[in-house]
């Protein structure tokens, strides 16, 4: 049953993936409402595997890699979701709609574990949780600046093209970096406090020198000196923009190269 | 019986001939009264515009009888000839018509494609006719069907969507630059007409702040009473640049008076927040080395019309679209209306190729037995049924396209001598 709700989420997101691009080339406005409703079904798809494989392992389905990338996926959906609704910015799904695909298809390659002792603890819910929730922000951060400096060249070059015709006005844009931005940075520091607790709690041993924790805490500064300069310098646009870049490249690496120099979070 | 679009259009004939052929709205019942007597036509409407005029009628006679007689109604009506009048005209028959008037009526053939005007023009034609009595069932059921169409396309597509003159290009711009313009600020350098003309529109855009710097004083007061503006000395505009969101220059001068190290300066001290500076000025006054500045945004008058000139292909894409739409409805309207009129036909046909059968034996009905005479017609009958039957079957083939369809039924009016009104 769980593999059968997680499969069909998975075909569901892929339709919205093509008639995103399909949106994109055509112009046509059916295949974007096609793309959002087929993500919308995927994305209740998703989150009724997530409950039901959490009843039945009674245990929040996050803790080995695989169910990482679902749960990675299903946050990235759900701020398309949100940034979809609030903003109705047209190509966002040709963006996020790979991720999403790439990260479900990426499941394919891991097998599930048995439940380490080690995760069955409360913070633990909290400090992945919050920490997913964070990346997909970070993504959309990324994706957001990304679509300002599209439009912003089709601005400075005067000759509108693409995304002039696509994308609302910059202010909105960045109104979306910026609230997903102090969001995700919100839920980072979360997610963060909750896993120093739980090794707190745990008496983990050596917390302190893991590759990952480390890794994760380059990221947060990245993100803290972003949102810094945005309040005093007021950096947004190409500036903002590569620095974002940097944040997302740096939880890339949090996320999945970390986990090969070894460490407290090598889980299966 | 046909329905004919007889008219010229500023693709077909030049202002001079257009100015000649307009029927002012305030003539238009008498000239519709004239057409349907004149011309002996059952239905008629007229749209005139500066950019078109079309005579769109439905007539009981042969299509081209019915072509002729609308010309000849322009030519007497206007006291034109001919010669000078007959190489613009085009006509446009049945299914053609149709299509004709969906385009116009959706603003696919307007000279600016996706001009809303268009559409009010022909609401404005329709009901002019409508008073006039001119409007039967025929042009009833199709004119407001083009209505439709109108609306379909314009939800559908973004055909009107970009802005297409100077002064709603540069709003857009600044939507796109600002977003919302209600608490937005503007400065304007130079008081001058332009000036004014575009401080019009931007406050029709809702901007409310509006800071005024003139070289004469006397001028940028005037100006800022105008629109409950503040007027500030010239040499203070600097100051006003980082609080303003846009700034419109417009001034005599003859050399940059904003430069790209003054821009420099002011931007840091706005925290880069973004500044949109229209310079329609000629020769420009501001220095387009600004553009190249972070957030910065420099638009002189050859800018602003070169995203006209993309937006208005912007709309030719999106016509594109709008055509599919169109001649999807069209089918639609043929389909429909000629499955209305198969129905009566067919029993017309029926009828009358029984009177046909039956027309020899009634002429020697006293020759005959009464007992002979039933006999015989129960045969012929049956002979009729046997003739009328495949007939019918061709005309109720449903697999044609709606213009052979619409073409077969003419046909058979013509071979039988059928007409529905009698």
């Amino acid at each position: 049953m769980s593999a059968l709700l997680f499969n069909s989420a998975f075909g569901f997101y892929v339709v919205g993936l093509f008639h995103s691009v399909a949106a994109f080339v055509s112009k046509k406005d059916l295949f974007h409402k096609i793309a959002f409703a087929s993500v919308g079904i995927g994305f209740f798809l998703h989150s009724s595997f997530l409950v039901y494989r959490g009843v039945e392992i009674a245990h929040l389905p996050l803790t080995d890699l695989k169910e990482a990338l679902a749960f990675f996926a299903w946050t990235v959906s759900l701020c398309f979701f949100i940034s979809h609704m609030r903003y109705r910015i047209k190509p966002l799904g040709i963006f996020l709609l790979p991720l999403v695909t790439a990260l479900m298809l990426g499941t394919i390659f891991f097998k599930s574990s048995p439940v380490p002792e080690i995760l069955r603890s409360s913070w633990i819910y909290w400090h992945t949780i919050c920490l997913f929730l964070a990346y997909g922000m970070f993504f959309m951060t990324f994706i957001a600046s990304l679509l300002y400096l599209f439009q912003e060249r089709e601005l400075k070059g005067k000759k509108p093209k693409t995304f002039y015709y696509w994308l609302p006005s910059q202010v909105l844009l960045d109104d979306l970096f910026y609230k997903m931005l102090i969001s995700g940075f919100c839920f980072m520091t979360l997610g963060l406090l909750a896993g120093v607790i739980w090794a707190e709690q745990d008496w983990v041993q050596g917390w302190q020198g893991d590759p990952k924790v480390i890794a994760a805490l380059v990221t947060w500064a990245i993100y803290l000196i972003l949102i810094y300069l945005r309040l005093t310098a007021g950096w947004r646009g190409k500036r903002a923009a590569l620095i974002s870049m940097a944040g997302f490249l740096s939880i890339l690496f949090t996320f999945l190269g970390a986990r090969y120099l070894g460490g407290l979070h090598t889980f299966q | 019986m046909d329905l004919i679009l007889v008219g010229l259009s500023h693709k077909t004939a030049p202002i001079e001939v257009r100015e000649r052929i307009f029927f002012p709205e305030k003539h238009l019942p008498t000239a519709l009264q004239r057409l349907q007597a004149e011309s002996d036509l059952s239905e008629g409407m007229i749209v005139s515009t500066c950019n078109r005029v079309e005579v769109l009628v439905h007539g009981d006679r042969g299509h081209f009888q019915i072509v002729e007689a609308v010309k000849n109604f322009l030519y007497s009506y206007h006291a034109l000839s001919r010669p000078f009048l007959e190489n613009y005209l085009y006509s446009h028959l049945r299914q053609d018509a149709v299509n004709h008037l969906f385009r116009v009526t959706s603003s696919l053939d307007s000279m600016v494609v996706g001009e809303p005007q268009i559409l009010a023009q022909v609401k404005r034609a329709y009901s002019l006719a409508c008073q006039a009595g001119s409007v039967g069932r025929h042009l009833g059921d199709l004119i407001p069907r083009a209505f439709f169409v109108a609306k379909k396309v314009r939800t559908s597509t973004r055909i009107g969507a970009a802005a297409v003159s100077v002064s709603s290009v540069a709003i857009e711009l600044a939507r796109k630059i600002l977003g919302d313009l209600e608490n937005k600020s503007v400065l304007f350098m130079g008081a001058g007409k332009m000036s004014t003309l575009a401080a019009k529109h931007l406050s029709d855009a809702g901007i409310q702040n509006i800071y005024v710097a003139n070289r004469t004083p006397e001028r940028s007061e005037k100006m800022a009473a105008q629109f409950s503006g503040q007027a500030v000395p010239f040499e203070d505009r600097f100051s006003y640049v980082i609080r303003a969101d846009i700034v419109l220059v417009s001034t005599g001068s003859d050399s940059f008076i904003l430069t790209k190290s003054e821009v420099e300066g002011i931007i840091k001290k706005r925290k880069y927040r973004p500044l949109f500076i229209i310079d329609i000025s000629v020769p420009r006054n501001v220095d387009p080395a600004v553009n190249e500045l972070e957030n910065v945004f420099v638009y002189d008058i050859d800018d602003l019309q070169s995203v006209i000139d993309a937006n208005i292909r912007q709309r030719q894409q999106e016509a594109v679209i709008a055509e599919d739409i169109v001649v999807e409805e069209v089918s639609n309207y043929i389909k429909q209306a000629s499955r209305h009129s198969v129905g009566p036909l067919a029993s017309l046909l029926r009828s009358r190729i029984e009177e046909m059968c039956l027309e020899d034996l009634k002429e020697r009905r006293h020759q005959l037995t009464d007992e002979e005479y039933q006999r015989m017609e129960k045969m012929l009958k049956k002979t009729a049924h046997k003739i009328a039957h495949p007939l019918i079957t061709q005309l109720r083939e449903s697999d044609d396209s709606p213009g052979h369809r619409l073409y077969k039924i003419e046909m058979f009016k013509k071979m039988f001598r059928l007409d529905e009104d009698s």
